[in-house]
């Protein structure tokens, strides 16, 4: 009987070394590729906090025209731009995220721009609308792709195909925390009011040649950008989860290793006395 | 001369973050020069050499700057560039390669509608780069 127990104890630490074996090898490889996204996420970073802090600046001053992106308008659909992951295995990233986008957009009759195939695959399952499931490789987009994208949204947004446009992407606060997040991208107006006012003076701003041509022109660039940029966020997020995630299973493997020998141990400890007892009351006999 | 505080970005990171007394441009509706005291405006870039002076006395620093917004507000001028090369960082074979390139595409008959607009759009760049690294 204790054989059997000893066999069953083997064959499990055996499986629990191979499953070790795994997740210690996923996690270097995530710390590795982490330490290129964070070089990457915080080289782009003060990019995307100039970009942004322009254009609350242009939001908050913006009131003696009006253009289709900074016009308001009753929102009847909206359109989610979602960043998520490729694989699944990096602990709540990928459903932190996407659990975010469905509470928020619950109420609302919406559609979905995924990033990454997670995000794909999740929307097409809730059977909610994709604009384009090309971009289902978060880590293979490159600057340009991010660029066709704010082009393709801003025409889809002055045809009036939704009325809104939201970023949701995953920060990168630091290796241990990332935190879920969306910014509202257009129209402008709701970038201006998540920006504080100082003092409600209005400033006069000069829009060279003229403010529709100068707003056709940068638009698609702040799109573009912030969503480059929030890739970038997102992709360091993304490892950075996953190495954390990684690092606790193999933890956990050797955990349980530890205790599966300890038992091991004690049942051919146990076999062994049951030997002897049986040999000495052989001899006595 | 007074100086003014600017920012230069770009999605490679920060290209430059100080004071400059002068700086110029090309915009969509063409060249421009900045100098302190700037009303606040925003702008759009177009492909252009760019040039900033960091103080006075030196000689401007020349870059090809391509895409983007400029603005300025409180007098401080943030440049938000797609792509923004000092000369001296420019890969004079690669802008070279990437001519040739363009322009055997350009004379390809047989180049769709898109391709034939991303040659051109290529072309410019590459224009653009070769012009500012030869420039110095």
């Amino acid at each position: 009987m204790a054989g059997v127990s000893m066999k069953a104890i083997k064959t499990r630490i055996k499986s629990m070394s191979s499953t070790k074996q795994i997740t210690k090898a996923m996690e270097m490889v995530a710390a590795s590729k982490l330490r290129k996204a964070q070089n990457k996420a915080l080289e782009s970073r003060p990019y995307f906090e100039t970009l942004y802090a322009a254009f609350t600046d242009i939001a908050a001053n913006v009131q003696d025209f009006s253009s289709p992106f900074t016009e308001h308008r009753e929102v009847k659909k909206s359109c989610y731009i979602v960043i998520a992951g490729d694989r699944g295995l990096a602990g709540g990233y990928n459903s932190n995220i996407l659990k975010l986008v469905t509470a928020q957009a619950a109420q609302k009759d919406f559609c979905v721009m995924p990033i990454g195939k997670k995000a794909v695959e999740y929307f097409r399952h809730c059977g909610v609308p994709i604009v384009s499931e090309t971009y289902a490789e978060a880590a293979e987009v490159t600057i340009g792709d991010c660029f066709t994208v704010a082009k393709l949204l801003s025409k889809l947004f002055l045809s009036g195909e939704f009325d809104e446009i939201v970023l949701a992407y995953t920060n990168f606060v630091s290796v241990l925390n990332q935190s879920p997040a969306t910014i509202p991208l257009l129209p402008l107006e709701h970038l201006g009011k998540t920006a504080e006012k100082d003092g409600g003076s209005a400033m006069l701003t000069l829009y060279e040649p003229d403010p529709v041509t100068v707003f056709d022109a940068i638009i698609p660039e702040y799109l573009g950008g912030l969503i480059y940029g929030a890739l970038c966020e997102s992709v360091a997020a993304e490892q950075a989860a996953r190495r954390t995630a990684m690092d606790s299973a193999t933890k956990n493997a050797e955990e349980m290793i530890a205790d599966l020998s300890l038992k091991y141990n004690r049942a051919r400890q146990g076999a062994i006395t049951q030997e002897i007892t049986e040999i000495v009351g052989g001899s006595e006999a | 001369m007074n100086a003014f505080h600017l920012q230069i970005v770009t999605p490679d990171g920060l290209v430059y973050d100080g004071e400059a007394v002068q700086l110029s441009v090309r915009a969509i509706s063409g060249d421009l020069g900045i100098l302190a005291n700037h009303i606040d405006m925003v702008t759009a870039l177009g492909m252009g050499p760019a040039s900033v002076r960091l103080d006075e006395g030196s000689a401007p620093r020349k870059a090809a700057c391509i895409g983007g917004l400029l603005t300025v507000s409180n007098g401080s001028v943030k440049l938000v560039a797609t792509t923004f090369e000092w000369a001296e960082d420019i890969d004079k074979q690669r802008a070279e390669n990437a001519y040739q390139r363009a322009k055997s595409v350009l004379e390809d008959k047989n180049t769709s509608e898109r391709d034939l607009k991303l040659a051109e759009a290529k072309l410019k760049r590459a224009l653009v780069r070769k012009g500012v690294a030869n420039s110095i």
